[in-house]
Formats: C-alpha cells, sequence, structure tokens
C-alpha cells in the first residue's frame, strides 16, 4: 500500500513538473481537448435538461412515478362507491369529470366544448367528453335541446371533483392564490382553482359568477381561490367534492359523469385498492373492467431520449476523438523529446511502470484541468441563460447544472487522458536504458 | 570478507544488423568496498558496455554477477530497477540534469523515483546534504543553464550519491569538462570511497585513472591490470590527488 502510494505520489510530482515545465504544450493540450470534453458536457446538460423538463411537464399531466391509477366509467355507482372509499383517505384519491359552464346562463359558451380561447370555435358546438375504464376519452355531442342558441358572456370548462388533494400525484405549479382546503366543512359556495388556460379565459372577459353543472337543477355561485399551471391546455377547474355534491342530484343509475372517473393511489395504498376493487365488483362491475396501472413516467422519458442522447453523446465523442489525437500527438511528440530524460529516470531506479505512469499522470491531468474548465465555462453559461432569459421561459429559469454532466465532463477528460496518453506511455516505458550511455 | 561486486567469466555479445561482435569474453572483476577502481581502453572496446551490465542496464551472455555475494545475474526488470535505486549511483559523461528543474529538483529525483516514498522535509536534508558533499549547497535553487559544466557534473554527481549507493559508477564524467574542473570532478566522486562507498571509474584519462586505487584496462574483451606507459614527465604532475574540500573552496 506504502510502496503503491509511493509511486502514485511521484507520479503526480514528475507529472506535475512536466506539466509546469511545458506550460504552452500543455495549454495547446488542452485547448485540443477543450472542444471534445464540452461537446460531451452540453449533450449531457441537453439530455438532462430536456429530461427534467419532459419529466415535469409529464408529472404535472400523468403523475408522479409509481402512482397506481385507475380509469372507470362514470356511472353513479362508480363514483358513489369511489368518493365514500376514498373520502378522507390522504394517500388515494377520486377524480370525477364534469363539463362547466360558468357565466350568463342560457347562452353559448365563449369556447364551446370548453375548447382553448386561442382556438377560436373550439369543437363548434358543445360537447361532453366521455371516458372508458381504459381512459380512452372521446366526444359525445350534447343533447341538442341543451344547447344554447345565443352567444353571450360564459366559459366552458373541464370540472374536477376531487376527493382529496391531486397535488400529491401530479405536482401543480401554484401561480396564484390558494388551492382546495380539504380540512373545512365543505361550502354551499364551491371554492374553484383554475387553471392558467382558465384563468386567462377570466381574465379576457367579464362573467358573472354563476355555474351550471349538467344534471343540476340550480346554479351554484363559484368562489375562485387560486390559480394553478396543470399542464392542461384547456380550460379545467379543480374543487372539492363534498362541495360540488350539494349541487348535483344523487347519482341514479342512468348518469353519466362525463369523461369518467379517476382513481389515484400512492403505491403504498394497497389496501385502498384492495378495498375499492372488492366494493365495485360488489356492486355489479365487472372484475375484469378494473385495471390499475402504474404511471413510469422516467421510463418513458428514458426510452424517449435514450436514441437522441445516444446519436448526440456519438457526435460529441467524435469531436472528443479529435482532441484525444491533439493529445497524442502533443504526448508523442513530448516522449520523442524527453527520451534522455526518461532513460535517465530509469538509470536512477524508476521502474517502467512508474515512467508509464508518469506519462500518463500528465495527460490525465491535463484532461482533468480541461474538464475542469469545459464544466465551469458550462456552468457559467447555464447560470447566464437562466439570469437573463429566465423570465421568457419557465423552464430557463429553472435550469440547473446537472450533476451527471459534471460526472460525464470528468469521465470525458479522464478518457481522453487515458487514450491519448497511452501511447506516449507505452513508449516512454520501452526506453531503453542504455539510451545515457550511448549519449 | 565478501567483496561488494563480482564479475566472474562475463560475455556479452552485440547483435545488430552487421555481424554478432563480442564484446565481452569472460571479464572478471572483483572490486571491495571502499575501492575505487579505474577502466581504460580504446573507443569500442567495451568499457560502456561492461558498466551498462554492472549497472544493470542490460544482462550480460553468460558469466556471473555477484553483488555482496548474492547472484543477480538473472535478475527481473523490477528487481533490477530497486538495486538501481539502492545501490548504484551513476554519473556520465553528459550531465544529463533536467533543464526545467533546480540543481536540488536534480539532485531530488533520484530520490523521487517510486522506489519508496520520503517525506518532502527528509528529501530536502538529504538533498542539502548531497549538495554540501560536493560543495555546490549554495547552488541549490539554480537551474542547470545557470551553472558552469563542473558545477553542472557536480550536481550530477550528487544525485548519484544522494542515495548513499554502495557502488558509484562514473562512464567518462571527465568528459566533457578541462582538466582542472576534471580534476575536481575527479576528487569528489574519490572523496566518496572515503566513506565506503565503491567507485569504477571508465576513462581514457591516465591521469584520472592514476588516482584510482586499481587501474584496468579492457582489451579484447578482458580485463587485465594497466601499467602507465607514457614518458615519466607527463605523469609526474597528476600524481598527487587533490584534497575535495580544497578542490571545491574556489565555488564556495
Amino acid at each position: 500500500m506504502i510502496r503503491l502510494s509511493g509511486r502514485f505520489r511521484s507520479a503526480l510530482i514528475i507529472g506535475g513538473q512536466g506539466i509546469r515545465a511545458r506550460k504552452t504544450r500543455t495549454l495547446l493540450s488542452m485547448v485540443s481537448l477543450f472542444l471534445g470534453v464540452l461537446a460531451v458536457v452540453v449533450v449531457q446538460v441537453g439530455a438532462e435538461t430536456a429530461k427534467s423538463a419532459r419529466l415535469a411537464d409529464l408529472e404535472l399531466h400523468a403523475g408522479k412515478d409509481g402512482t397506481r391509477q385507475m380509469y372507470l366509467q362514470g356511472t353513479a355507482d362508480s363514483v358513489r362507491i369511489s368518493q365514500e372509499t376514498l373520502k378522507g383517505r390522504p394517500d388515494a384519491i377520486a377524480v370525477t369529470s364534469l363539463q362547466a359552464i360558468i357565466g350568463e346562463p342560457n347562452v353559448t359558451p365563449i369556447n364551446p366544448g370548453g375548447a382553448p380561447f386561442d382556438q377560436p370555435g373550439g369543437y363548434g358546438m358543445s360537447y361532453n367528453m366521455s371516458c372508458d375504464q381504459s381512459g380512452n376519452c372521446y366526444p359525445v355531442p350534447m343533447n341538442g335541446q341543451d344547447q344554447a342558441q345565443v352567444p353571450g358572456a360564459a366559459i366552458e370548462m373541464s370540472l374536477s371533483a376531487l376527493t382529496g388533494d391531486i397535488r400529491q400525484f401530479r405536482p401543480f405549479r401554484s401561480v396564484a392564490g390558494n388551492w382546495l382546503d380539504f380540512s373545512t366543512e365543505p361550502s354551499l359556495s364551491p371554492g374553484l382553482v383554475v387553471n392558467l388556460e382558465a384563468a386567462k379565459g377570466f381574465s379576457r372577459n367579464r362573467v358573472p359568477a354563476e355555474m351550471r353543472i349538467n344534471g343540476t337543477t340550480a346554479n351554484p355561485t363559484p368562489r375562485i381561490l387560486g390559480v394553478v399551471d396543470d399542464g392542461n391546455s384547456q380550460p379545467v377547474a379543480y374543487g372539492r367534492a363534498d362541495e360540488l355534491g350539494y349541487w348535483l342530484p344523487a347519482p341514479t343509475g342512468n348518469m353519466n359523469y362525463g369523461p369518467g372517473l379517476q382513481i389515484m393511489m400512492a403505491p403504498t395504498a394497497l389496501d385502498v385498492e384492495q378495498l375499492l376493487r372488492v366494493r365495485l365488483i360488489a356492486s355489479g362491475i365487472p372484475a375484469d373492467q378494473l385495471h390499475a396501472e402504474t404511471i413510469q413516467a422516467r421510463k418513458e422519458i428514458a426510452k424517449e431520449l435514450a436514441l437522441m442522447r445516444w446519436i448526440f453523446l456519438g457526435m460529441a465523442s467524435l469531436v472528443l476523438l479529435i482532441g484525444v489525437a491533439g493529445i497524442l500527438n502533443v504526448g508523442l511528440a513530448t516522449v520523442g523529446e524527453r527520451v534522455e530524460e526518461f532513460a535517465l529516470r530509469r538509470a536512477v531506479g524508476t521502474p517502467r511502470s512508474l515512467l508509464a505512469g508518469i506519462v500518463l499522470a500528465e495527460t490525465l491531468l491535463t484532461g482533468l484541468f480541461t474538464a475542469a474548465a469545459a464544466i465551469g465555462l458550462s456552468a457559467a453559461a447555464l447560470t447566464a441563460i437562466s439570469t437573463l432569459f429566465g423570465d421568457r421561459e419557465q423552464f430557463l429559469a429553472d435550469l440547473v447544472f446537472p450533476w451527471q454532466a459534471g460526472v460525464a465532463g470528468v469521465v470525458a477528460g479522464l478518457v481522453a487522458g487515458v487514450l491519448g496518453g497511452l501511447i506516449p506511455a507505452i513508449r516512454a516505458a520501452r526506453i531503453p536504458i542504455a539510451t545515457v550511455m550511448r549519449a | 570478507m565478501t567483496a561488494l561486486l563480482e564479475l566472474n567469466g562475463i560475455t556479452k555479445t552485440l547483435k545488430g544488423q552487421q555481424a554478432p561482435r563480442t564484446i565481452l569474453a569472460g571479464a572478471d572483476l572483483t572490486v571491495d568496498r571502499g575501492e575505487s577502481v579505474a577502466i581504460l581502453g580504446r573507443s569500442g572496446s567495451g568499457k560502456s558496455t561492461l558498466l551498462s551490465l554492472i549497472g544493470l542496464f542490460d544482462r550480460p551472455d553468460g558469466g556471473q554477477y555477484l553483488l555482496g555475494g548474492r547472484d543477480i545475474t538473472k535478475l527481473s526488470e523490477r528487481k533490477a530497477a530497486a538495486l538501481r535505486s539502492a545501490e548504484f549511483g551513476f554519473v556520465f559523461q553528459r550531465f544529463f540534469l533536467l533543464k526545467h528543474l533546480t540543481a536540488a529538483q536534480n539532485v531530488a529525483m533520484a530520490l523521487v523515483n517510486g522506489q519508496g516514498w520520503m517525506s518532502r522535509r527528509k528529501r530536502k536534508a538529504r538533498t542539502m546534504a548531497a549538495l554540501d558533499q560536493v560543495g555546490i549547497a549554495h547552488l541549490a535553487k539554480h537551474k542547470p543553464a545557470r551553472l558552469s559544466g563542473g558545477e553542472q557534473q557536480r550536481v550530477a554527481v550528487a544525485r548519484a550519491l544522494v542515495r548513499e549507493p554502495r557502488l558509484l559508477l562514473a562512464d567518462e564524467p571527465t568528459g566533457a569538462l578541462d582538466t582542472e574542473t576534471g580534476n575536481l570532478v575527479i576528487e569528489v566522486m574519490r572523496a566518496a570511497t572515503d566513506r565506503g562507498c565503491g567507485l569504477i571509474l571508465v576513462t581514457h584519462d591516465w591521469d584520472h585513472a592514476n588516482k584510482m586505487q586499481r587501474v584496468l584496462r579492457l582489451s579484447d574483451g578482458l580485463l587485465e591490470p594497466a601499467t602507465d606507459t607514457r614518458p615519466v614527465a607527463e605523469t609526474v604532475a597528476t600524481a598527487q590527488p587533490v584534497p575535495v574540500a580544497d578542490a571545491t573552496a574556489v565555488y564556495r
């Protein structure tokens, strides 16, 4: 151990002396290697940033990794059983989707069918969304008699009735105001948190606070509590299922809850899943219609980004290879110049392996210095981009130098050092000791 | 008492693109501790080859090589490197100082060779002691470009002595120096024999050879005692060795 340590330290000392003695040459080696290592770091930064952004996007839309989810047809029984079973549970929620129109009664909404506000006309007419047990949703035309004939100040949106806090599964970003408070008594005036698209509609149009929900006999007055970014491009409002339940008629056998019913559960909530499954089957829902699946966002992203990452890493490796050729060229020239030094070092007892180690130490140190420079520059550039352009795009504001890029840079520097230094190291070790005798 | 070094019937044939050439044809040599031996011979007679075999730079084709009674004729490269570090000191005709290092760093180079580890403080002390031994401790921080030829060769001698070797091997160490400076270097090396270090000096110079305890001639691949065939008048000036202290005084 001491012997190894002595050799290692000797290699570092002699390598350091060699680098100091040939600063310009070391700098040139670093320059030739710099672009290669930088390319690897940048590719890694890009890949990790894209992955983070994509993951955040996917978590907003679909849910966090590991979340168990189940789609059910929104029948009276499935809705009632789900809401009863999951009420007050911290690790599972039921999301019942409805269509709601807020604004003047008996008018055609500004965005019929709950379409995005920047797509004039939307679906052209009002639709209900119907989802099957597999989660596939499709528009169903509303009853012709229900369609209002007169355009007016009203906004149509999807209304999600929640039995608990959905943010534990879908990490909505708070934009303004507050989230729903499930710890208080339900209010007769349903509190709503709207998404950015719905907020856009409210900010552009002055609409009265009257909410129409399919199947209700009276229109409640909603309270807008806050705005969140849920990643949805269509207007959506989230409310407490118990508050909305005051206004909805008791579920009956032929009632259809629009796009249906979604159950989201924590991976640990196996007892809830089991209980819910038993109760649903007992109510007459066929067991083969109860499909629970686990969200695997990272896996999906990994597949999605892997090919792109490898293509870019391949290109970066080519640039790195050019850098390696540069360092190899400089290394060979340096060994040629130092033939006498290496022969002399062998004469004073330096083993061949240490001579090779000295040359490798020099190229490895050069590689590490280059990696440090490339990583430093990338991190600084990322910080500058985040500071300068963060207010334009959210993902730019969230830019952080990923540690994986740092590791990739160091590995690239070390690999380049080894590849560039290996042949010169072997040559140095093979220099005959008698060179000094013949000189 | 066991001899420091013993060569018995050493043979060496150089094989190149031309016909094989026998350089050593059964050379015998014995060197005791603290003994100084000069080896003379015409160019191409095999003096340097003999020295490279003694210094374990190369292996003999035949014969036996004993160091302190231990047979080291067939030694692995790794063990040979360790022995070179521990037992031998080398001085060459060209000084082979690394120009980017100071005199002290050039000397310390023999201590940072992967054969064990020495603390920086200990290295410095050993280096300064070696430089002091050859009378140039005050030039420790000078780089080779600022040193004269004699000073550079004395740095090389200090490098050879810094590990306190049992045998100092010098291959025409005065070949690149003027007579006076050459004498100083020879005296510095000879002084090392007073501390028990053996010395083998390969030289063309009778004056320097005469300062050694024994003078041998390498001829036809064999070592034999040499006699000074020069006229008496030429030998008078070099009869008495110069004390090291006096020799180095001019540099202080």
